[in-house]
């Protein structure tokens, strides 16, 4: 009988699987990837090393020593204090508490403060005391503390915000209203975001984290890239880290353009350069888990989209790296042994510059 | 021009995502005395599958999946004094879609709502944060074939379970099918709750719920 593996689904059930089969399921999902995003595949030694990391026999794995990349978290300072509705834990504590803990108990790189809501719209009627804590911050803390939140353009649409709800217009079939209330809304987006970036900067902020852009689509990156072209102008200085929601841009709009390249259908080597080009420090590639398919499925093809999206960046790559992202299974908790053989081959394989 | 070539021109009008292109195309088949329901099925429909190939890989974007939608929808208008007026008018199924209470999450459902008009099917789309007698009571005026259940947290999952039991509980199960989505939900989930099916994302939606429906 051949040697099992213990793996787990994109689900995070508990599967066993043959070195065979996990070899076909790397290729599948590495060819996945570089058919969808015309990248090249990995090569044989690469996709070797990918079988030595899932088959190793610990629990938890690491990467080499020499090897090591920074790590950084978003919403951190909410994820002592926030319930399960904020992937949390429930412990009272305030934002400096769970911002201090990071740093000096789990080893954080860099940090960044976040409002619960986690928006930047919600941050606005709330500003002075986002300022305030960010200063209290930055005088109990070393590493870089970034002020964070989601672009979250469907704020701005009905019944949240002022603008007609594109998703009703589209199915009324109109089609140029609700690219118009996109376009409206991207205007505001980029104007808040700079408004609460100009206060957070004079509260000591070492920069800024935009957390998954383009989760509302094409026009939600359109907006998160002039914000960041804006402050990058005002501050030469500024941090600017910009992750994404998806691997692929989603064209709610369809006709945006940044720097004369169409945003939507972009993969993540694709959205690098322009993420670069409008000012930012480092980028957050995304590669989204299938649940319905192996970790070594998923892992094959997180990998070939990483990897092509390192090489194509003219800046850092932080690769997102958590629930459901990454290669890692959608649960709530992401176990360690999926999350650390993740980790290891997108830093090993993929070369990404930090998580 | 053989059949078969007329049937890919119909399918590649589609695509373009014009209604003059399409209509041009209808007129055409049309006078080469092609029946009406093979325009549809085979040029017209099989366009709008090849759209939905092309969105899910990236290469076209909502708004042409609607104008693609939109340009069939005048071609069929073109056939319908050939067809049988139920055959005409007759939609795929009805089916009411929603995000659960309690989640805000919008877009993803949005998407597939869109979707799944687009490939023909009757689609009530009651929004986000939907109280959960909402479904029940929608299910009900509309006489719908199939509820979407959308979450987009772990939190929220169980407004899924609810709704199933409350159609249990009001004798409607065995009517009406159950598709769930959102990102922490998985077949594990949908198998555990007793839901019909799971849909990955929007295109396979439309997949599952034709396999359901049709």
């Amino acid at each position: 009988m051949a040697t099992e593996y213990k793996l787990r689904m994109g689900d995070g059930k508990r599967i066993f699987m043959t070195k065979e089969q996990i070899v076909a399921d790397l290729k599948e999902g590495m060819a996945d990837a570089a058919d969808l995003g015309s990248i090249p595949d990995l090569s044989e030694d690469e996709l070797d090393k990918l079988v030595d990391i899932i088959t190793m026999p610990s629990r938890m794995v690491g990467v080499e020593q020499g090897k090591e990349v920074p790590v950084t978290h978003d919403i951190g300072t909410i994820r002592i204090d926030g319930d399960q509705g904020n992937s949390g834990v429930g412990i009272p504590s305030s934002r400096l508490v769970g911002a201090m803990m990071h740093e000096r108990a789990f080893g954080a790189d860099t940090m960044e403060l976040g409002h619960i809501d986690y928006s930047y719209k919600p941050a606005k009627p709330v500003i002075a005391q986002e300022m305030q804590t960010m200063e209290i911050c930055q005088q109990n803390m070393i590493v870089p503390m970034l002020y964070g939140a989601m672009p979250n353009m469907g704020l701005y649409y009905t019944p949240d915000g002022p603008f007609e709800n594109p998703g009703d217009l589209m199915k009324a079939f109109k089609i140029e209203e609700a690219r118009q209330s996109m376009e409206h809304s991207a205007e505001h987006l980029t104007r808040d975001i700079v408004w609460i970036m100009q206060r957070m900067m004079a509260s000591g902020s070492d920069g800024v984290n935009f957390d998954t852009v383009g989760a509302a689509g094409d026009g939600d990156m359109y907006a998160s890239l002039h914000a960041i072209e804006a402050l990058r102008k005002q501050f030469p200085d500024i941090y600017i880290e910009a992750g994404m929601a998806g691997e692929l841009m989603l064209g709610m709009h369809g006709e945006l353009e940044y720097d004369g390249t169409t945003l939507a259908g972009l993969w993540p080597h694709e959205q690098a350069p322009l993420v670069a080009k409008a000012g930012a420090n480092v980028f957050g590639p995304v590669c989204n888990t299938n649940t319905s398919k192996s970790a070594a499925w998923n892992l094959g093809r997180a990998v070939t989209f990483i990897k092509a999206a390192v090489k194509a960046s003219p800046i850092p790559c932080h690769v997102n790296m958590g629930m459901g992202v990454g290669g890692i299974p959608m649960l709530e908790t992401p176990t360690i042994d999926a999350v650390s053989r993740a980790s290891k081959a997108m830093v090993e394989i993929a070369g990404v510059d930090g998580i | 021009m053989s059949n078969e070539e007329m049937f890919k021109e119909l399918a590649d009008a589609v695509v373009t995502c014009k209604k003059d292109v399409v209509t041009a195309a209808v007129e055409k088949a049309r006078s080469e005395g092609i029946p009406a329901p093979e325009i549809i099925e085979k040029g017209l429909a099989a366009g709008m599958n090849e759209v939905g190939v092309l969105f899910e890989r990236g290469k076209l974007f909502l708004p042409h999946v609607m104008m693609a939608a939109g340009a069939m929808e005048e071609g069929v208008k073109l056939l319908e004094a050939d067809m049988p007026k139920d055959a005409v008018t007759k939609k795929l199924g009805v089916i009411v879609n929603g995000t659960v209470e309690g989640d805000v999450h919008d877009i993803g459902k949005a998407i597939v709502s869109t979707m799944l008009q687009s490939a023909g099917f009757e689609v009530h789309d009651i929004g986000r944060d939907v109280p959960l007698q909402n479904f029940i009571d929608k299910i009900k005026e509309t006489n719908a074939d199939m509820v979407g259940l959308s979450a987009l947290m772990t939190t929220t999952l169980q407004g899924q379970k609810d709704v199933i039991e409350m159609l249990k509980e009001n004798g409607m199960r065995d009517n009406v099918k159950v598709m769930v989505g959102g990102a922490p939900a998985t077949q594990a989930w949908a198998e555990k709750i007793g839901a019909d099916c799971y849909a990955e994302n929007a295109s396979e939606a439309v997949v599952k719920a034709k396999e359901l429906l049709l």
